[in-house]
């Protein structure tokens, strides 16, 4: 075996690529990353009016992420990027944690749809709106927002990496949709 | 040496296949302004392309929790006559044969299709259960969830 390969310098070269591919699939197969809450602040609102009331938020349905798993949102994540979306976006004039705040915004994550393999991910996301006045009631607003995102081969080298980036871009959108028809409501 | 650089490979490769084996997940949600004592009829929509009968499964799974519980295809929404409606979204793949790979199971109000709870669970092949046993754990999870006001 050693005599042979030392013979065949071209068989050493393939050893090596297939070596160096097994290196390259094991690095980009593993380390998962969970969704960044920067991330997942959108960049622009369209918003229709400005709500001079406070608001609390909450987030549910998120997962953790697990390192040998797909980048998953987290609730924390999730409502840390809400929070700050509010506040950039003026949807209300304030965000307040806890109880105390004029209403109520939960937000459950229903569905975060990522593709296995591919070249360009298309994450598509489904999230349950529900705005209601601290006192209590009924919902004065409720809406299924259903949003995606595609990452392209160009946006990220390693494949669990474009994955995280088209499920970040899939929550900034669903985020945008929520505070532009909220923006819309008469409160 | 070469020996050595040999297995390599093998051994790479074995950790990159071995990373997502034995990976399992089971959550649920449920909206807590749900009077759920009062949800007591489903309709079970069938997943366009569903060849592998879940619909069925689910349905099934709902009568035997007592129950009224139908199935078909999508309708308008004024068709509904039931408390919920129920999609699923199933996810399979092969290892050796054809297992459920993730289940996501959401009920939702037939009048304005808004999510009032939704299941997921997730096993690899290692530790695949039955698509029966998948159905039943996320229907279980949903309504541990999704307890009476």
């Amino acid at each position: 075996m050693k005599l042979q390969i030392q013979k065949h310098p071209s068989r050493r070269r393939s050893l090596f690529s297939v070596l160096a591919v097994c290196a390259c699939i094991a690095v980009l197969a593993g380390c998962a990353s969970p969704a960044k809450y920067e991330a997942m602040i959108p960049s622009s609102f369209e918003m229709s009016k400005l709500h001079p009331q406070s608001v609390s938020v909450s987030a549910s349905g998120g997962k953790e992420t697990d390192s040998t798993g797909k980048p998953q949102i987290s609730d924390a994540a999730f409502t840390q990027a809400l929070t700050e979306a509010i506040t950039r976006s003026k949807t209300f004039s304030r965000v307040v944690q806890g109880a105390g705040g004029d209403y109520v915004l939960t937000v459950a994550i229903i569905s975060v749809d990522q593709p296995s393999i591919g070249f360009s991910f298309t994450v598509k996301m489904e999230a349950g709106w529900t705005l209601k006045r601290a006192a209590g009631g009924a919902p004065v607003w409720q809406e299924s927002i259903r949003s995606q995102h595609t990452a392209g081969a160009t946006d990220a080298f390693a494949g669990v990496e474009r994955l995280r980036l088209a499920t970040e871009g899939a929550a900034r959108n669903n985020i945008a949709q929520g505070l532009s028809s909220i923006s819309k409501l008469n409160l | 040496m070469v020996k050595r650089l040999a297995l390599l490979p093998l051994l790479l490769g074995s950790l990159t296949l071995a990373s997502g084996c034995a990976a399992n997940r089971a959550t649920a949600t449920a909206s807590p302004d749900v009077n759920w004592t009062a949800v007591k009829t489903f309709y079970v929509v069938r997943t366009q392309g569903d060849k592998r009968g879940t619909e069925n499964l689910i349905r099934d799974d709902l009568v035997k929790r007592g129950f009224s519980a139908t199935g078909g295809p999508e309708l308008p929404k004024e068709s509904y006559k039931v408390d919920a409606i129920v999609t699923y979204v199933d996810r399979w793949m092969w290892d050796i044969t054809m297992y459920m790979l993730e289940l996501t199971v959401t009920i939702r109000n037939p009048a304005n299709n808004f999510p009032l709870a939704s299941g997921n669970s997730y096993h690899t092949s290692l530790a695949r259960k039955s698509p029966e046993a998948m159905v039943d754990e996320v229907l279980t999870n949903i309504f541990n969830r999704a307890k009476p006001n």
